[in-house]
């Protein structure tokens, strides 16, 4: 679960653990700079991640938001900013 | 076979179809007689605005766009049809068969993918034109203008078109029904992909068929999210609808994803009879039902939610059924169906108010494609029927190496014969000869569609599908064909060796099928590779070219993929030792 107003290395932490599930792989294996297309994310399950993202934390997110910020690390800087705000 | 029953001859407010030769005079039709209700409404996502055609616009803006079309192309001439979400596409559709232009529906090529169908059916049907949006192609997608480079293609903008004002030029002749509407490519690998060829009066018969089937009527409220350039999404959707006089609700395919419940919620609005959809839909609304959503909803209107283009799963129909019941639905209503483009669309399907039949089977025989019931619960197998052959078709089992027609309960492929069969794939006879011009061995001259799918009937005429001959996957209604994703790991990287992978699906704990790789690495190779480095680089080539995830992808010693003597892969034992974890791994 993610906290109000959740910290970046918050978010970084739930998307570790959403997509070691969505894909099945031990969460340590799962590296915070590789980028989603590198972990054979498909845009399916992309939109996935993004809806559960919403509903955590109150926001409207593009559809293509993970092509802007392909990395978890780069996706969680942008994310705890916009929260902030 | 048997004949025609009764209950396939609904009485109610019947369309005289021997009126109609093609969707040219369906649209006329309705556009004469009830020229202000609604025929398309599009919802788009998150609020935006909502469009709607009455039939007297939508036959005068498919009008207009036709005398452009008729100036820019012959008779007979290809347009491809590319379009985001909206009604464009169907306005760009029925223009294409006022002209006289054979429409070639297209997905919108992915921005990364650089492997797609794209370039391989430009190349197949050089297209004069193609259809779309200037703000689609100018703002959103300008690499599209480049990809779609060939001699003597012409863009055409659709909303740069007036409407209204100009009226049909009088020489465009009427299609015959042996006339082409359209081509449909959603057979064939990537590479070698096959346009199915439909004529206007397989359109017309199938549209007919699928009518008596449903049930449906003028007020059968359609709501859709499945894409227009999906078989299912315009046929069973788009077309039928209009077919019969009633409204279409669109959805975009990716609100869908986003927001499954927002389908329930538009059903409830609209009072909408018929939606469906493949399997996984089905799922995506148990999955994310969250009883907040529908408070107030209620669902007692929707008579037909079929279900098709992937196997129908007793799971999905008992969680589904169970979930939504306390908002009005009934059970009785969920349909299976079974088709394909090469029938134009529908082949069976069970009939409105009936309920899907299921049937326990031993799984263990069924492997051997047997059927007896269990001998005990663990070895038990649940099998969706997918309803009866549709009135004026033809369907039997045969043995697919004996070509012999084969009785009730024994499972064979297969063939089906009747006026909704199309002509055969474009410029292919080879092809076309295969899968469209089969005989059995008692001889005769009725030509057969072989489905390439495995099945049988029961005593009572329903059909059990239980597998396919060719080793195809399909994930989330989309058919890819396994050589195609093989290739794609192989050209990863050298120390990968060719031809000795092997790509098929599992269920997962949710019976989704998901993906699995197995392949063989080079025995070389083997001290000096990153295995995890490897691994990454087939995931990240599966998402780019096919638009896949995969679940697991295992690396195998140098030889150990199974292969018959002659050398051919058998990806059906792969994957039996996968799920059984005999594999050796690297």
């Amino acid at each position: 679960m993610l906290a109000e107003n959740p910290s970046e290395a918050a978010i970084r932490d739930w998307c570790t653990e959403y997509l070691a599930r969505a894909l099945d792989l031990p969460a340590q294996t799962i590296d915070t700079q590789t980028t989603f297309a590198r972990m054979g994310l498909d845009s399916a399950n992309s939109v996935f991640l993004i809806v559960e993202l919403e509903d955590r934390l109150g926001l409207e997110l593009p559809a293509d938001l993970l092509f802007e910020y392909p990395t978890i690390c780069k996706l969680a800087r942008h994310l705890a900013e916009r929260t902030r705000r | 076979m048997s004949k025609t029953t009764t209950e396939d001859t609904v009485q109610a407010e019947r369309v005289d179809q021997s009126r109609f030769s093609s969707f040219v005079d369906v649209l006329r039709y309705h556009a004469a007689w009830h020229p202000s209700d609604q025929a398309y409404i599009f919802l788009p996502e998150r609020g935006g605005e909502r469009l709607s055609l009455t039939f007297a616009e939508l036959c005068a803006s498919a009008e207009t766009l036709a005398g452009r079309l008729a100036e820019q192309a012959q008779v007979g001439d290809r347009a491809i049809l590319l379009f985001s979400p909206g009604l464009d596409f169907i306005v760009g559709f029925l223009a294409c068969l006022l002209a006289g232009v054979i429409a070639v529906p297209m997905m919108i090529p992915r921005r990364a993918g650089s492997r797609d169908a794209s370039v391989a059916i430009l190349a197949d049907c050089s297209p004069r034109l193609v259809l779309t949006r200037r703000d689609l192609l100018i703002a959103a997608r300008p690499d599209l203008m480049q990809r779609f480079q060939t001699n003597g293609l012409e863009w055409v903008f659709v909303d740069s078109c007036a409407t209204g004002a100009s009226k049909l030029r009088p020489s465009l002749p009427l299609p015959g029904r042996e006339d082409v509407a359209f081509l449909q490519y959603t057979s064939g690998s990537t590479s070698v992909p096959k346009g199915v060829v439909v004529k206007h009066g397989n359109l017309i018969e199938n549209s007919e068929m699928i009518r008596i089937a449903f049930g449906n009527t003028r007020r059968s409220t359609h709501v859709s999210w499945v894409p227009l350039y999906h078989d299912m999404g315009l046929i069973l959707n788009a077309l039928q609808s209009l077919y019969v006089g009633a409204l279409c609700v669109i959805m975009a395919p990716v609100g869908f994803m986003q927001r499954p419940l927002g389908w329930l919620r538009a059903i409830h609005e609209y009072r909408a009879e018929v939606a469906g959809g493949p399997n996984f839909a089905f799922d995506l609304c148990v999955r994310r039902y969250q009883p907040e959503e529908l408070q107030g909803i209620d669902l007692s209107c929707w008579k037909v939610a079929f279900n098709g283009a992937e196997p129908v799963r007793a799971n999905t129909i008992d969680r589904f059924a169970s979930t939504f019941a306390p908002y009005g639905f009934d059970p009785r209503s969920l349909q299976p169906a079974y088709g394909m483009a090469e029938a134009t669309l529908l082949i069976s399907t069970s009939r409105r108010n009936v309920g899907p039949s299921m049937r326990k089977v031993s799984r263990e025989v069924l492997q051997r494609n047997q059927i007896v019931a269990p001998a005990q619960e663990h070895d038990s197998q649940i099998l969706v029927g997918c309803g009866r052959q549709l009135p004026g078709e033809q369907l039997t089992i045969v043995d697919p190496e004996t070509r012999t027609p084969l009785g009730p309960g024994l499972v064979g492929e297969i063939w089906v014969a009747g006026p909704h069969i199309a002509e055969g794939y474009w410029r292919n006879p080879e092809a076309t000869n295969t899968v469209f011009k089969a005989r059995t061995a008692a001889g005769g001259d009725q030509y057969w569609l072989r489905t390439g799918d495995l099945g049988f009937l029961a005593e009572d005429g329903e059909l059990y599908i239980t597998g396919r001959i060719k080793d195809l996957i399909i994930i989330r209604g989309i058919n890819h064909y396994p050589q195609d994703i093989e290739e794609t790991v192989q050209n990863c990287n050298l120390a990968l060796r060719r031809h000795c992978g092997a790509a098929f699906s599992v269920p997962d704990q949710d019976d989704e099928e998901q993906l699995v790789i197995v392949q063989e690495i080079e025995r070389t190779f083997r001290r000096t590779v990153a295995m995890d480095e490897i691994v990454a680089s087939i995931r990240e080539a599966i998402a780019k070219e096919h638009e896949l995830t995969a679940r697991a992808v295992v690396l195998i010693r140098t030889g150990s993929l199974p292969k018959t003597t002659s050398g051919k892969l058998q990806r059906q034992l792969t994957r039996q030792m996968f799920l059984a974890g005999s594999l050796l791994p690297t």
